[in-house]
C-alpha cells in the first residue's frame, strides 16, 4: 500500500517571464480530505493542472499513488476543473454516460450510476434536458456526477464550492465527507479558508506560487498559537492594565487579550486573581486558518520578485458568508 | 480502440440528432420531391390549357407543316378556316383555345408571324413556337426552288456525331461521364470543406468550453481526434447517401412529369446514363474517405491551436486554398482534358480528389496514374495524421495566444 494518494517534488512551471509554481512539494495522504489553499493567482490551479498532465512540469516529478502521472494512473483520478467543462448541447444523461465510458465503464453501468446520482442530487427531472437549459450551479452539480462516476480513488476537485449556493455547498461538503469515509482521497482547492477549517484535515498554504505551510490543521493550529486569550469577566478592566499586555480588542461579550512575546498566558490568569475580578471565560484562542495564512503569507519570503509583476499573485483573501 | 469509438458515437448521435441536421439531410430532399410532385402535377395541367390553340392559315401551305411541328411537340392545334377567324377572339375569351396563330405571306417571307390571346406564350412556348414556324416557312420555300429532296434533317439543326478515336465510349457516354465526374469533384470538394469545417469546429468547442481538460485527462489525444474524425466521417456519409437515393428518388419520381412538362428534357437524351454505376461509386467513395481523413485531420490541428472560431477562419485559408486551387483548374477545363500537366497535378494527394476522381471517370489517364495518386494519398495522409496529431496533442492545452510557426514546428519536432 502506498502512502500518498499524491506525491511531488520541486515542482515549477513558467510562464514566460512569470513563475507560476516554484520547487513545490506535496504530500497527500491517502484517504484524507486536503486543502489547498491560497488567494486567487497563487498558482493553486496550475499545480492542479500539472497532477492532472494538462500541464507538464517545468522541473520536478510528480507521482499518483507511487507512480507518475500518466493516463493509466490517472484514470484511478476523478477531476473537476475551475472552468465548467461540459458540452452545453448534450443531454445531461448522455452526457454523464460518454464520461464515465471514456473512463472505462460500461455503458449500462454508467447509466445506471448516473441516474442514481443525478437522483441523490435532486438532478433526475432534468437527465433528458440539453445541458445548457440548467442552471450554473445544476450544471456544476452535473458536472460533478462527472468527476465521481466512475469510482475514483482520488478527487481532484479544482474549486468545487464557488457558483454554489449554500444548500448546495453542504450537499457537496457531505458527498465529500461520505467519499473519505469510503476511503476515497480528496484533494480540494480553495480560496474559501472557512469552507476549508469545516472540512479539511490538511492543508497546504500557498502565496505567490510557494507552498507557505503545510500539515494537519489541528496541530498547525496548536503550533501558531498566537499569545491571544480571549476572557470573559465581571467587573472592572483595569487589571489588563499592565506593561506586558500588548493590546486589548473586544469581541463579542468578552476580550482578545494579545500578550507579549514570551509571555506564560499564567501570568494574565495569576492578574485576575490579583484584580479580584471574577473570570468567566479563559481560552488560549487558536489562530484562524485566515490569520495563520495572513501572518505566513505576509511575513514568508518575497518569492517571486520581479517574475511576479505583470499577473495578481497576491489577491485578496475573501471570506465565505 | 474503445475511446475512440466511444468519442466516434457520441459525435455521431449529437450531429444526427440535431435539428440542423434533420432539416438538411431529410427534410429538404423530402420538400424538395413533393414541391417537384406538387409543381409537375399542377403544372401540367396549367400546361395543357396553355397548349390548346387554334390556328389560321391565309398562305395554303404553312398551315399543316405547323400543325404537324407543334403536335409533335405536345400541343393541341385546331387548324380553323379563314372565314372562321372572326369568331376567334370569343372562342378564346371562352377558354376554348389559350390562344390562336395567324400565318400570312409576311411569315412565308420574313417568318413574322402573329399570337392573339389573352397573355403571351411563355418564352419556352414562344421559342418553339417560332421554331417551327420557321422551320415551316424554310421548308416550303426550298420546296418551291424545286429541290425535290427532303430537308427536314437539316431543318432541324443537323448533328454532330462524336467518335472516339480510343474506341469504346459513345460520346453520350462520354458526356455523361465528364458531368458525372464533375459533379462528383463538386461534391468531393463541398464535403471535404463542410465535414472538414465541422471537424475543426468541434475541436475549438471542446477547446473553448474546457471538457477537452477533463477527457484528456482520461484518453489519449490521438484517440479523441480519431474519434471525432471518424464520427464526423460517418454523419458525412450518412448524408451523402441520403442525399445520393433522394436524388435517385426525384429522378424516378419527377422525371416524367417533368418531360412531359418541357418536352425539350427529352432531348438530353436517356436519363439512366447519369446514374453512376458501381466502378463510380466506389471510386467515389475512396476519394471521398482519402480525401476526407487527408483534409479533417489538418482541420483538427487549425481547430487545436486557435482559441476563437474567428482567429481559425484566418488560420484555415491555406487549407481552403490547397481545396479551392484545384476546383478552380477542374473548372477552368470543363471541356475537355485541357493541358496534359494537369494530370500530373492530379496526382498531387491534395488535389487528387477535386483532379483525378473526374478524371478516372471519364477514362481520361490510364489506370495506373488512379492507382498512384490513391497510394500517394495513402502516404500523404500517414505523415498527415502523424503531423497534424503532434500539433493537437499540444495545442488543444494551450489557451491564450496562438503559437507561432517556429512554435508548432517545435512541437512536431518535440512531442515525445
Amino acid at each position: 500500500m502506498v502512502e500518498f494518494a499524491i506525491h511531488t517534488r520541486g515542482v515549477g512551471k513558467t510562464f514566460g517571464n512569470h513563475t507560476a509554481v516554484s520547487d513545490f512539494d506535496l504530500d497527500v495522504p491517502r484517504g484524507t480530505i486536503y486543502g489547498l489553499l491560497g488567494p486567487n493567482g497563487s498558482g493553486k490551479t496550475t499545480m492542479i493542472r500539472m497532477i492532472m498532465g494538462i500541464l507538464l512540469p517545468d522541473q520536478g516529478r510528480i507521482e499518483i499513488f507511487g507512480v507518475p502521472s500518466d493516463f493509466r494512473s490517472r484514470r484511478r483520478v476523478g477531476y473537476l476543473p475551475e472552468e465548467r467543462g461540459v458540452y452545453e448541447k448534450m443531454r445531461v444523461l448522455d452526457q454523464l454516460v460518454f464520461l464515465g465510458e471514456i473512463r472505462g465503464v460500461d455503458r449500462s453501468v454508467a447509466r445506471a450510476r448516473a441516474s442514481e446520482w443525478l437522483e441523490r442530487l435532486s438532478l433526475a427531472e432534468w437527465a433528458g434536458r440539453k445541458v445548457e437549459d440548467l442552471s450554473k450551479g445544476m450544471q456544476q452539480k452535473v458536472q460533478f456526477i462527472g468527476t465521481v462516476l466512475h469510482d475514483p480513488d482520488l478527487l481532484i476537485l479544482d474549486e468545487p464550492f464557488s457558483g454554489l449556493d449554500p444548500i448546495n455547498q453542504e450537499v457537496l461538503e457531505a458527498i465529500v465527507r461520505e467519499e473519505q469515509a469510503r476511503g476515497k482521497t480528496i484533494l480540494f482547492s480553495t480560496h474559501l479558508m472557512e469552507q476549508a477549517e469545516r472540512l479539511c484535515e490538511r492543508v497546504c498554504l500557498i502565496s505567490r506560487s510557494r507552498k507557505v505551510l503545510d500539515g494537519e490543521l489541528k496541530i498547525l493550529r496548536r503550533e501558531e498559537r498566537s499569545g491571544v486569550v480571549a476572557v470573559e469577566f465581571d467587573g472592572e478592566g483595569s487589571w489588563l492594565d499592565v506593561p506586558w499586555v500588548e493590546s486589548k480588542a473586544t469581541v463579542g461579550e468578552g476580550i482578545h487579550v494579545t500578550l507579549a512575546e514570551g509571555t506564560d498566558p499564567k501570568r494574565l490568569l495569576g492578574a485576575a486573581l490579583e484584580g479580584g475580578v471574577q473570570l468567566r471565560r479563559f481560552e488560549l484562542v487558536e489562530p484562524s486558518l485566515r490569520e495563520i495564512f495572513v501572518r505566513h503569507a505576509g511575513a514568508g519570503p518575497e518569492s517571486s520578485g520581479p517574475e511576479s509583476t505583470g499577473l495578481k499573485s497576491s489577491g485578496s483573501l475573501e471570506a465565505a458568508s | 480502440m474503445k475511446p475512440v469509438w466511444t468519442v466516434a458515437r457520441r459525435e455521431f448521435l449529437e450531429r444526427v440528432r440535431s435539428r440542423g441536421f434533420i432539416i438538411g439531410t431529410v427534410a429538404l430532399p423530402l420538400v424538395v420531391l413533393i414541391l417537384i410532385g406538387a409543381s409537375a402535377a399542377l403544372g401540367s395541367r396549367g400546361q395543357q390549357a396553355r397548349r390548346n390553340i387554334a390556328l389560321v392559315d391565309f398562305t395554303g401551305y404553312l398551315g399543316e407543316r405547323v400543325r404537324t411541328g407543334l403536335e409533335s411537340s405536345g400541343y393541341q392545334v385546331e387548324v380553323v378556316p379563314r372565314d372562321g377567324v372572326d369568331g376567334l377572339d370569343g372562342r378564346v375569351a371562352d377558354g376554348e383555345f389559350f390562344g390562336y396563330l395567324l400565318l400570312d405571306d409576311l411569315t412565308l417571307e420574313e417568318g413574322a408571324a402573329v399570337f392573339r390571346g389573352k397573355e403571351p406564350p411563355g418564352t419556352l412556348s414562344e421559342g418553339l413556337i417560332r421554331a417551327t414556324i420557321v422551320q415551316s416557312a424554310l421548308a416550303a420555300r426550298l420546296r418551291g426552288t424545286g429541290d425535290g429532296r427532303d430537308a427536314d434533317a437539316l431543318l432541324r439543326g443537323g448533328s454532330l456525331e462524336f467518335e472516339s478515336t480510343s474506341g469504346e465510349s459513345s460520346a453520350e457516354d462520354l458526356r455523361a461521364a465528364t458531368i458525372a465526374g464533375f459533379v462528383g469533384a463538386m461534391l468531393l470538394y463541398m464535403s471535404m470543406l463542410v465535414y472538414g469545417t465541422f471537424v475543426m469546429r468541434s475541436v475549438l468547442e471542446e477547446k473553448r468550453n474546457r471538457v477537452v481538460e477533463v477527457v484528456i485527462s482520461s484518453i489519449r489525444p490521438w484517440q479523441l481526434m480519431l474519434g471525432k474524425i471518424l464520427g464526423v466521417g460517418a454523419v458525412g456519409l450518412a448524408q451523402l447517401t441520403i442525399w445520393a437515393l433522394a436524388f435517385l428518388l426525384i429522378l424516378l419520381l419527377a422525371l416524367p412529369n417533368l418531360v412531359a412538362m418541357w418536352p425539350l428534357l427529352d432531348e438530353l437524351g436517356d436519363m439512366s446514363r447519369f446514374v453512376p454505376g458501381v466502378g463510380t461509386v466506389a471510386l467515389f467513395g475512396t476519394y471521398f474517405l482519402l480525401g476526407y481523413f487527408l483534409y479533417s485531420s489538418l482541420f483538427a490541428a487549425v481547430g487545436a491551436i486557435c482559441t476563437r472560431e474567428e482567429e481559425a477562419q484566418q488560420v484555415q485559408f491555406p487549407i481552403i486554398m490547397l481545396l479551392v486551387f484545384p476546383l478552380i483548374l477542374q473548372t477552368s477545363t470543363l471541356e475537355g482534358n485541357g493541358f496534359p500537366w494537369l494530370d500530373w497535378a492530379a496526382v498531387f494527394p491534395f488535389f487528387s480528389p477535386i483532379l483525378m476522381f473526374p478524371r478516372a471517370v471519364a477514362g481520361l489517364v490510364p489506370g495506373w496514374m488512379v492507382a498512384l495518386s490513391i497510394v500517394l494519398m495513402i502516404l500523404a495522409l500517414v505523415g498527415t495524421a502523424w503531423v497534424a496529431g503532434r500539433i493537437y496533442r499540444v495545442g488543444i492545452l494551450m489557451q491564450g495566444k496562438r503559437p507561432t510557426l517556429p512554435q508548432i514546428l517545435r512541437w512536431v519536432r518535440e512531442a515525445d
